[in-house]
């Protein structure tokens, strides 16, 4: 319905090159990152959007659990932090913010 | 709840901002309080004095948003458009500003009388975030009291607060979006006819169902306004088509900009050098490997802690009645009146010495855990294993809180959002060692066998949990949705905080267990007296004494054992005709153990039932009662068979 929201992963190859891509799970811990884009079912996004995760926000990833246990995102400009499961953070694409912004 | 006069104040906020902090430190204050048992996870009633006036104060569990994703939200929604306040009291958690305030200008929108209470000052300062409570209330146009909840500092204030804008009836206005998307809601709210039925005022309305969920639209526009909801649709399309997005996505974008402004405007951060010892803490709480260590350990003391005090307090506590059992055998012999006495002794005695001494310490050690907010971490922790049985992080809560009641813990899957998750975590809770049974374990197994085969019992029970919640997953065809969980900030536990939670849990024991124990125990007496029991035994005895080969004595202690499972406890030692000292020259320790197994999982206690029933409905209840049953006989059998 929504391209973007639906197709995340078919971005045009020029945006690409730019900035760096990826889904929150393999994004690395401890660097500024910026949602870019978050996919999945409505009532995921709708629960993302309440608990306050919105397109543009940064975060950073705080930590992962193991054995594919959920990864710790706290949210730069709040503060508050969430434990979103695996299944969840891969819906989410971030692009690293390499200290330029 | 009587009496129109008295006006009503709702407090509403997230989950976590402190809100039932606040309510339990102003309906402390109350002159006449009622509080209904077994509701307080849903909603609080609270009719309070305050020098000279009467308030209903009413407290709704934490919601995100005013579109509900969860049955618990549904559950505050509910309650705040039909109990129509005179007053909101939005309780913030200061320590996360903005995403609070997206909240707090949706309740805006709504135009009624409302008082922002800051909550969480110190925390949000030790962040380094620093408000100023004078800009923000300017910014919002509502007032704003800065409080720190835990310690009951600024109440006073947020109360004197909360009777000026009773008196002034103020309606704030809401702020408005950007011009494109106002516009559309703008014209959504002229087409609603004039006598439709408008939900606080009409603009709020219009929102609502631009952002509501499809089906939830559909459902109630279909039946009331048939050509208004191709408008509604006209309407999103029009302002989707400008943003690519879907509409709840834009609104809800609108309220994060306005509140991270407003946020932005009214307060200052003063970046710290070093990493605040929360977090340092956290980091080794929720370590991939020694997060594991401490999350065992906790358990493991709560486990020894609780025996190492309830042991000794047992044996103490259990020596009067003992004795004065033994005095009533010898002056009043043994006819009715007897039988009468000893029911009461037995039924009081049993209270006082083996419920209380492991029930407290256990209720004090939750409410612990509780405060310092180390529940969401175990969420963490487990969710990976939890995936394993099918479910996610979020139902560790609800399993925990069984450890202390499975009542409360039933009520507590509202906060899951599939109906699957909810039915799942439902069905497992009963399986759970509560208190009551811990303490069958503890004053049976620990007692008479040592600690260590009743943790081994305790260990065997987890294991069981997940076996089971593995067997269920087969069945189900739809996956859980995923784990989205708040970490609250790690707060120093308030010992106030702990003992009024431990004392809300006690005294609801006390008035409805205890009372039911006591009668429990004089009727079983007098069955005994008038030698029904026997009856009851001789239609239980090819369970009792052929499935499981106990003395069919303990038939009839099966059925208080649905009652509450620590009646069985006591039950049984009045059953076999004997005190807490000489239990095992009556029966083997094998057949203690095969007691105390079926005992613990046979049925979900009368309570737990009750509450299976009507939270879930009558399929999941019988269904609970079904598979508790059939693991009972296995689990008894294969004791049977091993020892």
């Amino acid at each position: 319905m929504f391209p973007d929201a639906r197709n995340s992963d078919i971005m045009p190859v020029a945006r690409t090159m730019r900035t760096k891509r990826m889904s929150l799970v393999e994004a690395p811990i401890d660097k500024p990152l910026r949602i870019v884009d978050i996919a999945g079912g409505e009532s995921v996004r709708r629960r993302l959007l309440a608990i306050g995760f919105h397109k543009g926000d940064l975060v950073e990833l705080d930590s992962l659990a193991i054995l594919k246990g959920p990864i710790l995102v706290r949210s730069s400009a709040s503060g508050m932090r969430v434990a979103l499961g695996r299944g969840v953070a891969r819906k989410i694409t971030v692009e690293v913010l390499d200290g330029r912004s | 709840m009587a009496g129109p006069d008295a006006p009503k104040v709702i407090f509403i906020g997230q989950p976590n901002c402190g809100k039932s902090t606040l309510f339990n430190s102003i309906a402390g204050l109350k002159a006449e309080t009622s509080n209904f048992p077994g509701t307080t996870v849903k909603h609080t009633h609270s009719r309070v004095s305050i020098e000279g006036r009467l308030l209903d104060i009413i407290d709704l569990p934490g919601t995100y948003s005013l579109c509900p994703s969860d049955p618990a939200e549904k559950t505050a929604l509910s309650h705040l458009f039909s109990d129509k306040p005179d007053l909101i009291i939005n309780v913030v958690d200061a320590s996360v500003l903005g995403r609070s305030l997206e909240f707090t200008i949706e309740l805006i929108e709504l135009g009624w009388p409302m008082v922002v209470a800051l909550n969480m000052m110190d925390l949000a300062e030790k962040k380094g975030v620093m408000i100023d409570p004078g800009k923000l209330a300017s910014l919002l146009g509502v007032p704003v009291v800065p409080i720190i909840a835990s310690r009951g500092r600024g109440v006073k204030e947020l109360l004197d607060e909360a009777f000026t804008a009773l008196e002034h009836t103020g309606r704030p206005g809401a702020r408005t979006w950007s011009r494109d998307v106002e516009s559309r809601v703008e014209e959504l709210a002229r087409l609603l006819p004039p006598e439709f039925p408008v939900v606080a005022n009409r603009r709020f309305t219009a929102v609502k169902m631009i952002e509501a969920d499809r089906l939830f639209c559909d459902v109630m526009l279909g039946e009331l306004e048939p050509g208004l909801k191709a408008e509604i649709d006209r309407v999103r399309r029009g302002m989707e088509s400008g943003r690519s997005a879907p509409a709840y996505e834009i609104i809800s974008a609108e309220r994060h900009h306005l509140a991270s402004k407003i946020a932005e405007e009214s307060s200052r951060v003063e970046h710290g050098k070093k990493v605040p010892w929360d977090r340092k803490v956290d980091g080794i709480i929720m370590h991939p490997f020694y997060g594991y260590v401490i999350l065992a350990s906790v358990f493991m003391a709560f486990f020894f802690l609780i025996f190492k005090i309830g042991n000794p307090l047992e044996t103490m506590l259990l020596k009067p009645f003992i004795s004065l059992d033994q005095d009533l055998g010898r002056h009043l012999g043994s006819n009715v009146l007897f039988h009468l006495a000893d029911g009461l002794v037995q039924g009081v005695g049993g209270g006082i010495a083996i419920v209380l001494p492991y029930f407290v310490p256990l209720l004090l050690f939750m409410a612990f855990l509780e405060d310092l907010g180390y529940l969401a971490r175990a969420g963490f922790l487990l969710d990976a294993f939890m995936h394993h049985i099918g479910l996610h992080g979020k139902s560790v809560g609800p399993f925990i809180l069984g450890f202390g009641c499975n009542v409360p813990a039933i009520v507590s899957t509202r906060i899951l959002e599939s109906r699957r998750d909810r039915i799942i975590t439902s069905l497992l809770i009963p399986f759970i060692p509560c208190s009551a049974r811990t303490t069958v374990i503890l004053a049976l197994v620990a007692f008479y066998l040592g600690p260590w085969a009743a943790l081994g019992f305790y260990v065997l029970n987890v294991l069981l949990v997940a076996i089971l919640g593995r067997v269920i997953t087969l069945f189900t065809k739809s996956p859980s949705p995923g784990l989205i969980l708040e970490i609250p900030t790690l707060k120093r536990p308030s010992f106030r905080n702990i003992l009024k939670k431990t004392y809300f849990q006690l005294r609801s024991f006390l008035a409805f267990a205890w009372p039911l124990l006591i009668a429990g125990s004089i009727f079983l007496s007098l069955l005994q007296a008038l030698h029904i029991d026997r009856t009851i035994n001789m239609v239980l005895s090819p369970l009792v004494a052929g499935a499981l080969g106990l003395p069919r004595e303990l038939g009839v202690t099966l059925v208080f054992g649905f009652l509450r499972k620590e009646l069985s406890l006591i039950m049984m030692l009045q059953a076999l005709g004997t005190g807490h000292q000489g239990l095992l020259t009556v029966i083997t320790k094998e057949q203690l153990l095969v007691f105390t197994v079926f005992i613990s999982f046979f049925i979900p206690c009368l309570s737990t039932f009750a509450m299976l029933w009507k939270e879930l409905g009558r399929k999941v209840a019988l269904l609970s009662a079904a598979l508790s049953v059939s693991v009972a006989i296995l689990l008894a059998w294969i004791i049977r068979i091993v020892a």
